[in-house]
């Protein structure tokens, strides 16, 4: 299990890095972020770029802004960094609690948030998070910079509307106050989700839910919205039943891919069950906080 | 392909040397630095038996390329005891038979090293929650648990002494 | 003829007080291990030593068409490619206890076909394990898909294709053994109770994987080879017949291994491929496993059982007869035979008065990887099958699980079961109080019916079951009519050196360490003999070339065997030494007794001689003593198994050959999710038995650690294959091993039953808590899902599995 020889580089500059990608595409070059997907997979030679273009010195990718809508990470803020900040848990309450299912703080001290999101792995949490907060994506090629919305942005297992040639430069995360959750069954503790839902919703004084947002991840080949479910809960004032009736119009039309970890009928199984679980959680917190 | 120059500071002791990118930094520090402390268990960042401090926190250094931790503070298993005398988790570890085959018990202190410096004043339950990172196949973890908390104990009154003798 | 003749040993009577067998001291093995120095396999490094690493094939049948190495052999710093058909050459086949090695011929690397996903195919030595990596991508294997057996019971259908066609079945192995009058005991049942179970596969794991350092000699043609399996000293004629050599060319150099579990147990491949390459290449060569050759193909799967049994009952609760009819789906190859049955039968009956037993076997050939040893031996999944037959019977009786099991217990010592075994002591009703104090089980009971009334499912687990200690070989041959064989001894050694200084070396052999402690128990052992503090004593390893005859771990039997050696070599140094001590204080030795570290005359303290006194007398000044005697104090004893007698000849008496029954209750107390199908656990009390503690805690860590990997056979770990016959779990991604979030500190009670036949009444209890952890943890799910009228008979209860159930009886969402 070691890994086929490449070559490296580690510009400092983000234009620098953007070139190098241009410059060795005939050796399917990857940017390296933290390591933590990418290079077990190099371990396993299930991934064998022939350039590597490792992004931990490139200048502004690191930064955690936080202003009056919006929480900006920047790429390569370590998990770890994100998980610890005070702006991010202001900025993104549910984004550090996702952190916290993210495997193991010592993958977490190496592992990046952009990483995560441009690995776009259908059991990881992030991406779950990124689209239940209706996320942006900064992306950075050749051609400039461009924004990509989190619902367009994960294309696939593994894929993303990331060019070849683009790097992730920033997550924005707009700001919503209310209630959240992050939930998630892994078989063991730290594993990568079976299914994993995010919650994000605000209530207003009467209890009536005024916004809702939920993603799920495990259960499809990128991050899904429960669409259905945000919009039963909209407008209503939810009780135990309601809450049923608003999780059972997303699950009647999950049709996960069975694996190793549960078969498609217990995922879905799973599925209602956190999907519970989170919206409970999260209509507590946001009944808490108003 | 070519090899590059790294500067990494492994234990308090800097050294330079030259490394093919694709090397592992758990097979730098075992192979060019001969520090074998550091062991190899999965390859793929599971297990942790390969856990290395780099500048202060935990990782794993079977998932980093010795490249990416240029101009890093390592510390290893090899720089916990001081001559003869063993680092208070060692002890501890040693005292409630936080081992039995040994495997996992480098990485394992390392990571507990981690835990301490941020918390000085562990619970047993933040320390069951914290080792969850590194596999035992051994202990069945319970007296791991117990011997982070009795370092940690001998570490604050260490520390206290070492107060009052400074002051 | 079905009698035997059972003479036991003689009743020993136990030291009363002990001072250091029986303390929980620190392990003298630890200070290394603590500082990075644990000098593992990976950790030896020789001038010039090479990298080997292995081909493993992707398909789980298939004819090797052919094979082209030119690519990988020019790619940089590659010394040697060998392919299959090149190793069939350089090595004969591995050593194998199956039922028919010529029919299912077992090899280094594969040659004509391969058998199972992971196979080897062929080996590249090369400067490093990244280069060696780089070249394997250069090889091209031409193969011809072949159509997998994978489900063993289809395996057994007359038109399934064929693992080993020499075999002409993929039936290595089925015989019914019937062991008293079990048709008799089912006609007068009351009560039959009747189930099928299934158990799936996992394994050992250990965190280091298996690795051989090997050096050739082209001067004697001899090898030195460092291996962390065994040193195989008393086998060691089996290992060189594979490298082709006279037994006295070759030396093996046990190392510390991290981690075994069963899964390093005479371990042959990675050394014979290392000592093969070394041999082609004339350099030093390291194999290595990584993960994945450890997962895929260690030749270390556990067992992977259905079992069809019937339990005969009175109706008072009284089991009476049961009737086990198992397959076994061993995987490719079979190199135990089916020795995990024997150790089924050693303890077929649990605890249990059970009067008659049947026992079917049919062990399997699939495209798998094949079985070998974990943690139990296959005794552990009896233990779960009986425990789950007990509970089931219970129910149907409407009795209580603690109630159907003080019903059945055996209470007279020594107790031969109906196999032939015997079962040295034991105190059942002793350790199942115990249990129920220390695990509340009153008021578990009581907390559940308060949750159920919740709607919440708590569950509490009760077993009692055995852990059998310290095999003879017998179990690996009474499965056949023939060759038969003598009884077979299985010894083990120790040297033990007292120099001129009066400290004690001793000298294991083959009893590598492996995360158990045989130098802290030596020394306990060697300190309790001549009043020295266990920390002096010096516990080296021997290679085999000068090895006494000498097994090594498994079957728990390291305390026991290296107990008696022990006591047998401090009798020859006393022996010596009162002779030397009475000499010099003129003295008749009869009139010696030895007191504190020496010998001293009865009844005047001040006429005696320290061990260091009279050792160097004995060292440096000989001719102080009479002609006979020779300089030095060392002396070594050959321990031979302690109890052990003939199979009868037509095999309805397997006589006795698992001799020393440990004994333990767990108690878990689980919750179980019906939504999502997660159990978690509330509570675990764990009180075990192995007779006279050496350590405590040594023997505490071994029942919370096999706790913990029988929590992960429970719950989590399997290694699926799927109907392609694709090995689904090559990681820990996939492959869950449980964290300390999933192991509950365990409760844990000791109860000590001495053996009578054993040095300190020790009996062995190295495979802990494993034992018994999936029989309680099973059992614990199912009381908690009895309201919902759900059981599960299959292991491990994932998720999915209990989901599964669920919605089968009808709890959809
Ligand atoms: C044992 C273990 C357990 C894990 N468990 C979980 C888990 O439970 N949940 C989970 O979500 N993840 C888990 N991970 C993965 C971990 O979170 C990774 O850190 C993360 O998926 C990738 O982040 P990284 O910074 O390490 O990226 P890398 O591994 O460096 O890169 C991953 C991929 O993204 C690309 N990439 C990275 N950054 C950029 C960028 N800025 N622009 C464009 N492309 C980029 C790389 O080229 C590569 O293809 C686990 C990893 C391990 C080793
Ligand atoms: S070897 Fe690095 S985590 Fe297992
Ligand atoms: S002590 Fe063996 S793996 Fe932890």
């Amino acid at each position: 299990m070691k890994p086929a020889a490449f070559d490296y580089a580690a510009p400092t500059r983000l234009a620098d890095a953007i070139d190098l990608l241009v410059a060795h595409a005939d050796a399917e070059p990857r940017v390296l972020a933290g390591g933590q997907s990418l290079v077990p997979l190099m371990n396993f030679r299930l991934a064998q770029p022939g350039f590597l273009v490792d992004l931990q010195h490139v200048d502004g990718l690191s930064d955690i802004r936080l202003t009056d809508d919006e929480l900006v990470i920047g790429a390569m803020v370590r998990q770890s960094t994100a998980e610890e900040s005070a702006d991010a848990a202001a900025g993104a309450p549910l984004l550090v609690e996702a952190l916290g299912h993210v495997a193991h703080p010592p993958i977490r001290n190496s592992g990046t948030i952009g990483g995560s999101i441009a690995h776009a792995d259908p059991s990881a949490e992030l991406p779950a998070v990124a689209l239940a907060l209706d996320a942006t994506m900064t992306a950075a090629g050749p051609g400039g910079e461009r924004r990509i919305p989190a619902a367009e942005f994960f294309r696939g297992p593994f894929e993303t509307a990331l060019g070849p040639d683009e790097i992730l430069t920033e997550v924005r995360l707009p700001r919503r106050p209310g209630g959240h959750a992050f939930v998630e069954h892994a078989r063991t503790h730290g594993g990568f989700a079976v299914v994993a839902v995010a919650v994000d919703l605000a209530v207003d004084d009467a209890g009536t839910v005024t916004r809702a947002a939920i993603a799920l991840s495990g259960v499809g080949p990128t991050p899904i919205r429960a669409t259905a479910t945000e919009q039963a809960l909209v407008g209503t004032v939810p009780d135990a039943e309601s809450i049923r009736s608003a999780v059972a119009a997303t699950v009647a039309v999950l049709s996960p891919a069975g694996d190793v970890h549960g078969s498609s009928e217990t995922k879905v199984d799973m599925a209602r069950s956190y999907l519970r679980r989170g919206i409970e959680l999260a209509l507590d917190r946001a009944a808490s906080r108003r | 392909m070519s090899t590059r120059e790294i500067t990494l500071t492994v234990n308090g002791r800097r050294t330079t040397l030259s490394v093919e990118p694709r090397k592992l930094l758990v097979d730098v520090l075992r192979e060019d630095l001969g520090l074998v402390g550091t062991h190899i268990g999965c390859e793929h960042g599971v297990c942790g038996t390969c856990t290395v401090l780099r500048d202060g926190r935990s990782i794993r250094s079977c998932t980093t390329f010795a490249v990416q931790a240029d101009g890093a503070d390592i510390r290893t298993v090899e720089g916990l005891a001081q001559g003869p005398e063993l680092h208070p988790l060692q002890e501890a570890f040693w005292e409630k038979q936080g081992l039995q085959c040994g495997y996992c018990t480098p990485g394992m202190l390392m990571r507990c090293v981690e835990i301490l410096e941020r918390d000085p004043d562990p619970t047993p339950q933040s320390v069951r929650e914290q080792i969850a990172s590194n596999l035992c196949r051994c202990t069945g973890y319970a007296t791991i648990t117990e011997a982070v908390c009795a370092a940690a104990e001998v570490m604050r009154s260490g520390a206290r002494a070492g107060t009052e003798v400074a002051s | 003829m079905t009698t035997v003749d059972r003479p036991t040993p003689p009743v020993r009577t136990h030291k009363a007080e002990r001072t250091w067998v029986g303390k929980s001291i620190r392990r003298v093995e630890d200070p290394r291990f603590l500082r990075g120095r644990g000098g593992y396999i990976a950790d030896l490094v020789l001038p010039g030593m090479l990298h080997a690493a292995v081909l493993r094939s992707p398909h789980p049948h298939a004819r090797i068409v052919s094979i082209d190495t030119s690519r990988a052999e020019a790619a940089p710093g590659v010394h040697a490619v060998v392919t299959g058909a090149q190793a069939a050459e350089l090595t004969d086949p591995l050593p194998d206890f199956g039922p028919n090695p010529a029919a299912h011929t077992w090899r280094c690397l594969a040659v004509d076909k391969v058998r199972y996903v992971g196979e080897g195919v062929a080996v590249v030595v090369a400067d490093d394990r990244y280069l060696a990596e780089d070249a394997l991508e250069l090889i091209d294997v031409e193969y011809e898909p072949l159509p997998p057996v994978v489900d063993p019971l289809a395996a057994l259908a007359d038109d399934a294709p064929l693992v080993h066609e020499p075999l002409g079945s993929n039936c290595a192995y089925d015989r019914t053994f019937e062991f008293g009058d079990v048709a008799g005991d089912f006609e007068r049942a009351d009560v039959v109770v009747t189930d099928q179970l299934r158990w799936h596969r996992s394994g050992g794991q250990p965190l280091e994987t298996v690795g051989a350092v090997a050096e050739h000699d082209p001067a004697t043609g001899g090898f030195r080879v460092h291996t962390n399996s065994l040193s195989f000293t008393s086998y060691l004629f089996m290992v060189a017949t594979a490298l082709k050599i006279p037994a006295n060319r070759l030396d093996i150099v046990p190392m510390p291994a991290g981690g075994s579990f069963g899964s390093k147990l005479f371990v042959t491949k990675p050394l014979v491929i290392a000592a093969m390459c070394a041999r082609l290449t004339g350099r030093p060569v390291r194999y290595l496993e990584d993960r994945v050759d450890n997962m895929a193909n260690c030749d270390h799967h556990g067992s992977d059982r259905h079992y069809d049994v019937r339990m005969a009952l009175t109706r008072d609760g009284k089991i009476t007869a049961i009737d086990i009819d198992t397959v076994d789906d061993y995987g490719a190859y079979i190199q135990f035979g089916v020795g995990h049955h024997g150790n089924a039968l050693a303890q077929v009956v649990g605890p249990y008065t059970i009067g008659s037993v049947r026992y079917r076997v049919r062990a399997v050939l699939t495209n798998k990887n094949q079985q070998g040893a974990y943690r139990g031996f296959g005794s552990e999944v009896n233990n779960w099958m009986l425990e789950q037959m007990v509970d089931k019977a219970a129910r149907e009786l409407g009795m209580d699980p603690v109630e159907i099991r003080r019903r059945n217990f055996i209470r007279s010592f020594p107790h031969f079961i109906p196999t032939g075994n015997v079962y040295d002591s034991g105190d059942y009703d002793a350790v199942l109080d115990k249990t129920l104090e220390l695990g509340r089980y009153e008021h578990w009971r009581e907390v559940q019916e308060q949750a159920r009334a919740e709607g919440r499912y708590i569950g509490i687990g009760l077993i009692t079951a055995q852990e059998r200690s310290v095999f003879s070989a017998t179990e690996f041959w009474f499965w056949f009519d023939e060759p038969g064989a003598p009884v077979t001894s299985m010894p083990e050694s120790v040297t033990l050196k007292v120099d001129a200084t009066g400290a004690i070396t001793a000298t294991l052999y083959s009893c590598a360490f492996w995360g158990n402690s045989p130098e802290t128990m030596v020394a306990q052992l060697v300190a309790e003999e001549f009043d020295c503090d266990p920390h002096d004593v010096s516990v080296v390893y021997q290679s085999s070339k000068n090895g006494l005859p000498a097994t090594g771990p498994g079957g728990s039997r390291t305390t026991v065997m290296l107990a008696g050696a022990v006591e047998g070599a401090s009798a020859k140094i006393k022996e010596k030494a009162r002779r030397a001590a009475a000499h010099l204080l003129e003295a008749d030795p009869d009139d010696l007794e030895w007191r504190d570290g020496g010998f001293e005359v009865r009844g005047v303290p001040e006429k005696r001689k320290t061990l260091s006194e009279i050792a160097i007398m004995l060292h440096l000044f000989k001719h102080s003593f009479d002609e006979d005697v020779e300089s030095g104090l060392e002396e070594s004893k050959v321990f031979d198994h302690p109890y052990t007698t003939m199979p009868s000849a037509d095999r309805k008496d397997l006589g006795v050959f698992y001799p020393f029954m440990g004994h333990a209750c767990h108690l878990p107390v689980v919750e179980v999710d019906v939504e999502t199908g997660v159990v978690t656990f509330l509570d675990y009390a764990a009180v075990h038995d192995c007779g006279t503690l050496v350590n405590p805690r040594s023997l505490a860590g071994h029942i919370q650690g096999g706790t913990a990997q029988g929590i992960g056979t429970a719950l989590y770990e399997e290694f699926v294959y799927g109907p392609d016959g694709q090995l689904q779990t090559t990681s820990y991604l996939d492959y869950p091993i449980p964290t300390s979030l999933e192991v509950p500190e365990l409760k844990i009670g000791h109860v000590e039953t001495p053996s009578p036949w054993t040095p300190h009444g020790i009996k062995g209890g190295g495979e802990g808590g494993r034992m018994m952890a999936p029989a309680a943890i099973n059992a614990a799910v199912n009381d908690a899902l009895a309201p919902l009228g759900v059981r599960i008979t299959e292991l491990p209860l994932t998720p999915d599995r209990i989901r599964a159930a669920l919605r089968a009886a009808g709890h959809g969402s």
